[in-house]
């Protein structure tokens, strides 16, 4: 039972993290039908921003404050370079057949993940410990302060999002443009920055999601963006990818599978079992978990 | 152009016949990686570039050629050249039992199933199943080549064998070109609707191209275990399966598109080694460019394959 | 084998809460040229859908020749001789005309799978013997100087040729024709005329489906009106022409069919 509670707990922190992740996928994917494969390096490319900002800026303070501002420093580089990567990389390729763009985020993300590592250079770094070493132990279950101020920021991002997209005019835009673009441009919508928005947001998601994971994991490599990218895009596509409650509740399964595998299994085996788990799926319900079956008009 | 490949594919030829000769050994095993990685380069293209597959996990397909050859070599004695059967028939069995349940899925998710069932597999690599892959270490110390007794071991004869392999796979893609499970998978993916309205099984030759597909990267994991005499699960991670569908795609799903695919990722790099860091940083540029200016390849796909005497002069023949 | 008749009895197909075709019955004889028409979205294009195996009608039955073909594959169906058109041209766009038309050859070769490994004697002519079948319909629909084009670049009406020449290669008993005159000017819908004729002539049986009225009244020799999915008058073109409900329900509103 200890272990059990022990690896919901785990499993939630890190589901969290993958469903920030994963909404960035997602989002990008509900619009312009493209797995940006980037969005991984950028994640990667998060931390090693904040960490830069924490010892050449703050001055390696760990205030509130200053690690307030290291977050939103970080999401805001990052969103700059999600828009600057949707200008360079996929706008010139929006009307090109399908697999060029594919190629393409390839192409950005092999230039993200090797810039990062000719910036900071090949080696593991340390994140910084921002967040104080707090831990509750309760009857035998382990919970530190980094995962409860994961686990709640990462819900309140989250619901945001949600009632965002759902309950604004811009979230409406949003909706409208996933579901046809071509109609959303006829009435009225300026698709261009509505792609743009959707960087942004992604990526800022996606760059908190990077500084959760130097907090949680602390070590950070240049090319971790490839392995969390690609499980926070697994979560996308079990909920359903361009469903944006699906990416949410894909994370939280995926962290939790994962967790519970590496519990009770072996953690040697846990990305066979995830993929495993992940075909399966597939095959039984192709579109995801929430993702709507669509009907090819003749 | 027609006229220029009439040329080009004799010359070419001609000069990789001699061109051991005329290199020093480091740029004989560069030789040797060239075409073993075209042969698995233009495998991959029979389910990305013909049929319009996702495929992202040919270095599966790859590396069961060259871990059955090494398994047979290494734990039952079978000499190199009779590991080839099995080292082909293995791969293209699991390439068409892996394909049956998924041929069906859209793109993306063909991708992600594809990068899933290479990942599955390093992983069985790296925990050893059934105490025969060795582990995260591999398996080393391979027999050299030999055939009726005649020991060649040199780094040439390995180069032939590369080249005679390279060259089966050529004849085995013209003779598809030219028949009708060639042109059923150009027609699939051109219009899997129209292809099936036309009385085409899609299933069946998706299934098929992934089974000839997964054969051939097969037979060249054989020589790439031939080479290095040994192999080991790095090698068959599923970025080298991104480094595959990339040059497909990057180089055009042709054979001269893919000849300069493969040359551009592993070649250059050798020439510009002071360059090594910055190799996939440019490359990213490169692949971005190439997609913009080129969106269907550097060199693509030319159709218009037919019988001379359909074309009746006219100001339209090609 | 039955006659070479094609039976729809009751067939219905819907979409989440919209019927697009309800309860249906038509009959297609051998040799004859039958029409469906009707307004806009109808359920024309479903009703195609359904004999074709594209989509599968919830109820009712689809018999061929005495042979239950609801439910099956495309493949299967064409398989038993009948092919079809498409409203929206589906060809091979970056293919050339001859290889677009070798498609339609598909079934009636005799390769197996292994012959996209290596070819024998008898593959080599199969190959060679099929792409003379594929000269006939060149000649046969004068696209012999279009013959290493690709289709994507070629004009409407040469596609729509294509197209035909494509499931005439497949030598049908029965074939379908989703609105053909689409999108062609007069001299070619004339051409069309005198083909679907020549076609005919030569035992197919043919099923089409057409907006332009002046044609189908020259062309069919039934015809089947369908409105929201529900067939509301049959007959020879002149019995259609007097049909108050037919009047009504679709002549009177032409004018939407003008676009």
């Amino acid at each position: 039972m200890d272990i059990f509670l022990q690896q919901l707990a785990n499993g939630l922190t890190i589901g969290s993290m993958f469903a920030l992740v994963a909404l960035g996928y997602t989002m990008v994917y509900g619009v312009m039908k493209l797995i940006n494969f980037a969005h991984g390096d950028m994640v990667a490319a998060s931390a090693f921003v904040g960490l830069t900002i924490y010892t050449q800026v703050m001055g390696q303070a760990t205030s509130l404050l200053a690690v307030i501002t290291i977050f939103l420093l970080s999401a805001v580089c990052m969103a700059c370079v999600g828009v600057i990567l949707e200008r360079v990389a996929y706008r010139p390729l929006r009307k090109a057949p399908r697999l060029s763009a594919v190629v393409s985020a390839l192409g950005a993300s092999l230039v993200i993940q090797n810039g990062i590592m000719l910036i900071w250079g090949p080696r593991m770094r340390i994140f910084p410990e921002l967040v104080p070493q707090v831990y509750w132990d309760l009857g035998g279950v382990v919970i530190s302060l980094i995962q409860v101020i994961i686990l709640t920021l990462s819900l309140v991002l989250m619901v945001s999002l949600y009632l965002f997209v759902e309950k604004t005019r811009m979230g409406a835009a949003i909706r409208a443009s996933s579901i046809d673009q071509d109609a959303a441009r006829l009435m009225g919508i300026n698709v261009n920055s509505i792609i743009a928005l959707i960087f942004i947001i992604g990526s800022s998601l996606g760059a908190v999601g990077g500084l959760f994971i130097g907090l949680y994991y602390r070590g950070i490599t240049f090319n971790m963006g490839w392995q969390y990218g690609l499980y926070a895009f697994i979560a996308a596509i079990l909920g359903g990818i361009g469903n944006i409650p699906g990416a949410m509740l894909g994370g939280m399964l995926l962290g939790l599978f994962n967790a519970f595998i590496a519990g009770y299994v072996s953690s040697t085996w846990a990305d066979a079992f995830t993929f495993i788990l992940l075909i399966l799926i597939l095959i039984v319900r192709p579109t995801g978990i929430l993702g709507e079956r669509v009907a090819e008009k003749v | 152009m027609r006229e220029m490949q009439k040329y080009a594919y004799p010359i070419f030829l001609a000069v990789m016949a001699v061109l051991p000769h005329l290199l020093n050994s480091r740029w004989q095993a560069v030789a040797i990686t060239f075409l073993i990685f075209t042969v698995v380069a233009l495998s991959q293209d029979i389910i990305l570039g013909k049929s319009g597959m996702f495929n992202m996990g040919q270095a599966l397909f790859f590396g069961m050629g060259a871990y059955t050859t090494a398994i047979l070599n290494h734990q039952l004695g079978w000499s190199i050249v009779a590991t080839i059967p099995l080292a082909i028939l293995i791969p293209a069995i699991f390439g068409v039992v892996l394909a049956g349940p998924i041929v069906h899925l859209r793109g993306d998710y063909l991708l992600v199933v594809t990068i899933g069932f290479n990942i599955v597999f390093v992983q069985v690599l790296q925990n050893n199943l059934g105490g025969v892959t060795g582990g995260p270490n591999g398996i080393f110390g391979l027999d050299s080549l030999s055939l009726f007794g005649i020991n060649l071991a040199s780094q040439v004869a390995v180069y032939y064998f590369a080249f005679l392999v390279l060259l089966a796979t050529l004849w085995v893609m013209r003779n598809l070109e030219k028949s009708k499970p060639g042109r059923a998978l150009h027609y699939l993916r051109e219009d899997q609707l129209a292809a099936e309205s036309i009385g085409i099984n899609t299933r069946i030759y998706k299934i098929f191209a992934f089974g000839l597909g997964a054969g051939i990267a097969g037979l060249a994991g054989t020589v790439y275990a031939t080479q290095y005499a040994a192999v080991s699960p790095e090698a068959f991670e599923f970025i080298q399966s991104v480094l595959f569908f990339s040059i497909v795609l990057v180089g055009g799903s042709s054979i001269p598109g893919i000849l300069l695919g493969v040359f551009v990722m592993f070649v250059l790099p050798e020439i510009f080694r002071e360059f090594a860091t910055w190799r996939f940083f440019i490359f990213g540029f490169a692949m971005i460019a190439a997609m913009i200016l080129r969106p269907r390849g550097i060199w693509p796909a030319t159709f218009g394959k037919i019988p001379k005497f359909l074309i009746k002069g006219g100001s339209h023949g090609a | 084998m039955g006659r070479n008749e094609l039976i729809l009895k009751d067939v219905t197909k819907r979409f989440g809460g919209l019927t697009a075709v309800d309860a249906l019955n038509l009959k297609v004889t051998e040799g004859q040229i039958y029409g469906i028409i009707g307004p806009n979205g109808a359920g024309k294009t479903t009703v195609f859908n359904c004999i074709t195996g594209i989509y599968e009608s919830e109820e009712g039955s689809v018999n061929w020749r005495g042979e239950e073909i609801r439910g099956m594959t495309p493949y299967q169906i064409v398989d038993r001789g009948i092919v079809r058109t498409f409203q929206t041209i589906r060809l091979f766009s970056q293919m050339s005309v001859a290889e677009n038309i070798m498609s339609g050859r598909h079934i009636k070769s005799k390769q197996k799978l292994w012959n996209g490994i290596f070819h024998t004697p008898s593959s080599r002519r199969d190959e060679l013997e099929n792409w003379k079948k594929v000269e006939e319909q060149l000649d046969f629909f004068k696209l012999s100087e279009f013959a290493a084009v690709p289709t994507g670049s070629l004009p409407y009406g040469i596609q729509r040729r294509v197209e035909m020449a494509r499931a005439m290669a497949v030598e049908p008993t029965l074939l379908i024709l989703d609105e053909p005159a689409a999108g062609l000017n007069d001299k070619e819908t004339l051409e069309l005329l005198e083909t679907i004729f020549k076609i005919r002539d030569r035992g197919v049986t043919v099923l089409l489906i057409e907006h332009d009225m002046d044609m189908v009244m020259e062309v069919t020799d039934y015809l089947t009106v369908i409105n929201f999915g529900k067939q509301i008058a049959e007959g020879t073109p002149e019995e259609i022409q007097k049909n108050p409900a037919v009047i009504e329900a679709y002549l009177g509103s032409e004018d939407d069919d003008d676009e």
